[in-house]
């Protein structure tokens, strides 16, 4: 459930944590309630679901637009598409021209954004509220009437590869981050990264734009989310007038059904980096998807291994062990079978099979017994501190509540999850550590400088 | 995992008061027009109400309860900018050391204090400043202000402590040294202030780090760490007099030097006329990009034409479709994004554009960026170009406010260069008043290409002879070779050149 852009992992100084402390402060539950989002539910006739919330703190409105496509609908050969094709719908449509997005939102003081992740995209902005008719507008045009030409398709699909190497090439860690993806899945979709390749970018064609968007950029494939300033009535009119207008094609859309398989052995990887300083380790399993009722409890044993100094990676390996610079732990919780992974990056002189083990004694401790109740109510104090940090914007409110409809299934989620995770017990956090972390369910990445190759045996430092 | 974004612009919040409505003539061919703008609605700007403490600490509190959160700033008026020449990087690691210990508190339990509250302690050094700042529940504020006060007044510095954090400097900046665009920036710095402050890289140098002793980061901290140096702010989710109240039991009793405040030379050239500009490449054969800087000195933040400055920085590199991204992105494909940033500071800041592109494109790159320097100094700009660049500054400006963490760095900033409080109210107001010949006059004046100075780090053999095309005397410098200690850059000179 928690997301990152590659470049918050690389230096993070406060990204770890340990449980053992000689004097635990007593520490009562959080008091502070997070205020629930009481929102507005409806569905078009042509399938499209819109979620709103009338919130008068200040005079802007945040739109968002999802759409249940994402980079594990790429098309075959053509990884990184569904990221490229989201670049394409800032582009011309019938009554735009390319950029107008802009001229609509930046313009008059506002912004938009887009972002592709790997089960869904989602589209917004946040605007003066007087823009709110014009933006509804705007996003109902690209949706029913987006037109590319070729000289903008090719310019922009230059930026995509730019932002490959921006994000994958140039940081020295660019390339561990896409890797991890790579070697965790055999099977299912999720194992082609969503940022995709130079070859099967250039692979793609102007067609395929056109194909992807009539596939699936339908109003039954979107849900529309409006939080902030308006009138109730005023905007489920506009609603109505303009994506009511959009016509629901006949036909269904492909879904990928593919399972990943459980994994049945260990498996081990070596990757190497032109430019890397100093060895890193991942070690990652497969976890259950994010509407499974072991995700809260996944969540706070991340929030436990490595939420802040005084989590348990942090106190054990940055800290005390003096292994690592950095360690990390990530919920990479998914619609279907996701990932639970750990990782460092070693400080120097180190050896990446120590950092193994030490990595691995944290999840046997976890294991073996129970956190201590200080520990979880720690963790819930600072997954419901994040979730009003999330919430003090309106684009804060309307992503909480897009992801709980598309990604969760369920609007009302936006709320439940935050009582799931206050009802998370210590049990409950070693019974997933069991269940999930297993020597059977491990993939280990060494990614080492590249002078290192052949001398590296990636044999394990533990076992578990 | 995995967001790719379109771009890397962050989220905030909107104004929209004195904006007006736009109307979209230029959409005119449209099949279908785009509905025009309701009437705007006004925006209400929270009010900040302050009060000194007797040993001169200002304490500065800003009421906004939209949830029930609370950020306080500690900030010590002093940065990294205080750095003794081979001791760069001290004013950063003495506010990192804050909170590894105190007289009471080990490292470990000052992170499990503030953590167990669901809240975030974070120190460090900045330009100018020195910050302490802590978020957290509203209902947790006392005890985690408990924290931030023992950690700004208690700090032991430990050896055992300033070893480890030695250790992960160095590490981070092992790390950092391999990132063309973050080494780009600190040889940018060395090339636009020389061996003056500001020149080095606020986090220090490998060898500046290994040399800084436990002595001298006590006495920085005695030194600069002093009420009458100090800002104290509050946001959120408090009330003025609950934050005084706090303030005056948890800061009430620090004592006031009788010394006088330490005083910093300043060092006001705006350009770098003085030496001639520069054209540096650091050759770094495995860069998976190339990152291109033009860099040059700016204005300081209490400049008259500081609003200038900023709509001429919004015009030419602020946001996505500022000019150089326009130029360079949008209509070339060459880069996922282009900008540039006024630095202003206490003294004289720097200016600079900057961008990453494959290895191939470096020269086209650098060269795109000068021109572009160039014309907004010599073309006039049409208000349809003007009057939308200012509304990303305010617009900008509302949204910082709309968080607590946002509206606290807002106060502290104009705290930190003694500007009115009340410059939040007019801010928007004081975009507006700039004009088109503005903008033009000071592109001309104050940020002119011929001061600007290149700097390019990535595989030289790929784009050099280009380069070489554009600009006379370039200097090749390999990475290996490469001394950030020095203006000179070169390690060999820099030992055949006493100081």
């Amino acid at each position: 459930m928690q997301r990152f852009y590659f470049s918050m992992f690389l230096l993070s100084a406060a990204t770890a944590l340990c449980g053992v402390l000689l004097f635990p402060p007593p520490v009562a539950v959080a008091q502070t309630k997070v205020p629930r989002l009481n929102y507005k539910e409806r569905m078009l006739s042509n399938g499209m679901k819109v979620l709103t919330v009338e919130d008068h703190s200040s005079p802007t409105v945040a739109i968002q637009v999802w759409y249940k496509v994402g980079s594990k609908d790429d098309p075959d050969g053509r990884s990184g598409f569904a990221h490229l094709f989201e670049h394409m719908m800032f582009k011309s449509t019938k009554n735009m021209k390319a950029e107008m997005m802009d001229r609509l939102t930046e313009d008059v003081g506002g912004y938009n954004n887009a972002s592709t992740y790997d089960d869904f995209t989602n589209y917004y902005e946040v605007v003066p509220s007087n823009y709110l008719e014009t933006l509804i507008w705007a996003e109902s045009d690209r949706l029913g009437t987006l037109t590319v030409d070729e000289p903008n398709f090719k310019s922009e699909r230059d930026v995509v590869k730019e932002e490959f190497r921006q994000s994958i090439l140039a940081p020295p860690y660019g390339k561990f981050y896409y890797m991890i993806e790579k070697r965790s899945f055999t099977t299912h979709p999720y194992k082609r990264p969503g940022i995709g390749s130079i070859e099967e970018l250039d692979a793609s064609s102007i067609d395929d734009v056109r194909a992807f968007h009539k596939t699936f950029y339908r109003p039954d494939n979107a849900t529309l989310v409006i939080v902030g300033d308006f009138d109730q009535k005023q905007l489920d009119g506009w609603v109505d007038k303009y994506f009511g207008r959009v016509v629901k094609p006949a036909g269904t859309m492909p879904r990928v059904t593919i399972k990943e398989p459980e994994r049945t052995a260990e498996q081990r990887f070596n990757e190497y980096g032109a430019n890397v300083p100093l060895p890193a380790i991942a070690i990652t399993y497969l976890a259950p998807p994010v509407t499974s009722d072991d995700a809260a409890a996944l969540q706070v044993a991340e929030s436990i291994l490595s939420s802040g100094e005084s989590s348990r990676l942090y106190q054990s390996l940055v800290y005390e062990q003096q292994i690592a610079q950095d360690a990390f732990a990530n919920a990479d919780l998914r619609e279907d079978t996701g990932l639970f992974y750990f990782g460092a990056i070693l400080s120097s002189d180190k050896k990446v099979e120590d950092a193994e083990r030490s990595l691995l004694a944290e999840l046997k401790r976890v294991q073996d017994q129970p956190v201590s109740p200080a520990e979880i109510d720690k963790a819930k104090n600072q997954l419901v501190t994040n979730a009003l940090h999330e919430r003090e914007t309106t684009n804060g409110k309307s992503f909480a509540l897009a992801e709980a409809a598309v990604l969760f299934g369920d609007p009302a989620r936006a709320n439940t999850n935050l009582d799931r995770l206050q009802a998370v017990t210590a049990s409950d956090v070693q019974r997933v550590m069991k269940k999930y972390f297993t020597a059977t369910n491990r993939v280990v990445i060494y990614y080492l400088p590249e002078s290192m190759r052949g001398t590296a045996k990636n044999v394990g430092g533990g076992s578990n | 995992m995995k967001i790719e974004e379109k771009n890397f612009r962050n989220a905030g919040f909107v104004c929209s008061v004195l904006l007006g409505t736009v109307a979209f003539a230029s959409i005119s061919f449209a099949q279908e027009a785009p509905p025009a703008p309701a009437a705007p609605r006004s925006v209400t700007i929270p009010k900040p109400i302050e009060k000194t403490l007797k040993n001169g600490l200002r304490v500065i509190v800003v009421e906004s309860s939209n949830m029930p959160l609370v950020t306080s700033v500690l900030m010590v008026k002093s940065g990294g900018e205080i750095d003794p020449d081979k001791l760069a990087g001290i004013a950063d690691m003495t506010g990192d050391l804050l909170t590894k210990g105190t007289k009471t508190r080990t490292a470990p339990e000052i992170a499990e204090a503030i953590e167990a509250l669901g809240g975030e302690l974070n120190a460090g050094a900045s330009w100018d400043s020195s910050l302490v700042t802590v978020s957290v529940m509203s209902s947790k504020i006392n005890a985690a202000m408990e924290i931030l006060a023992d950690v700004a007044r208690n700090p032991t510095f430990k050896e055992d402590e300033i070893e480890r954090l030695r250790e992960q400097n160095l590490d981070n900046l092992r790390v950092a040294l391999r990132q063309p665009g973050t080494l780009a920036g600190f040889v940018a710095a060395r090339v636009v202030f020389g061996d003056k402050a500001y020149g080095h890289p606020l986090s220090g140098t490998p060898e500046s780090i290994a040399a800084i002793k436990r002595d001298d980061i006590m006495s920085l901290h005695d030194k600069y760490y002093r009420p009458d140096n100090a800002v104290l702010v509050f946001t959120g989710d408090i009330k003025a007099e609950a934050a005084f109240k706090l303030a005056e039991k948890l800061f009430g009793d620090w004592t006031r030097p009788n010394s006088a405040l330490p005083v910093m030379a300043q060092d006001d050239t705006e350009n770098s006329m003085n030496t001639k500009p520069r054209v540096v490449v650091i050759d770094m054969p495995e860069a998976g990009q190339a990152a291109v800087v033009v860099a040059r000195r700016g204005i300081k933040r209490a400049d008259p034409e500081y609003f200038r400055g900023i709509v001429s920085n919004s015009v030419l590199g602020g946001g996505y479709s500022a000019r150089l991204n326009q130029e360079i992105r949008i209509k070339r494909g060459l880069s996922y994004g282009a900008n540039s940033s006024l630095s202003a500071r206490r003294a004289v800041g720097v200016f600079s554009a900057s961008t990453q592109t494959k290895n191939e494109s470096g020269a086209e790159v650098a060269s795109l960026i000068m021109s572009e320097l160039r014309r907004l100094a010599s073309e006039p700009i049409a208000d349809s170009e003007l009057t939308p660049r200012k509304a990303v500054l305010t617009g900008n400006f509302g949204r910082n406010l709309e968080t607590t963490g946002g509206l606290a760095t807002q106060v502290a900033n104009l705290a930190l260069y003694g500007l009115g409080l009340d410059e939040i109210n007019n801010y928007i107001k004081n975009v507006q008043a700039v004009s088109a010949a503005d903008v033009q006059k000071f592109a001309a004046t104050r940020i002119d290409a011929k001061g600007a100075n290149v700097i390019v780090v990535g595989n030289a053999k790929v784009f050099l002879a280009d380069l070489q095309k554009q600009f006379a005397n370039v200097d090749v410098i390999s990475v290996g070779e490469l001394d950030l200690n020095s203006a000179t850059l070169r390690k060999t000179l820099a030992i055949k050149t006493p100081k």
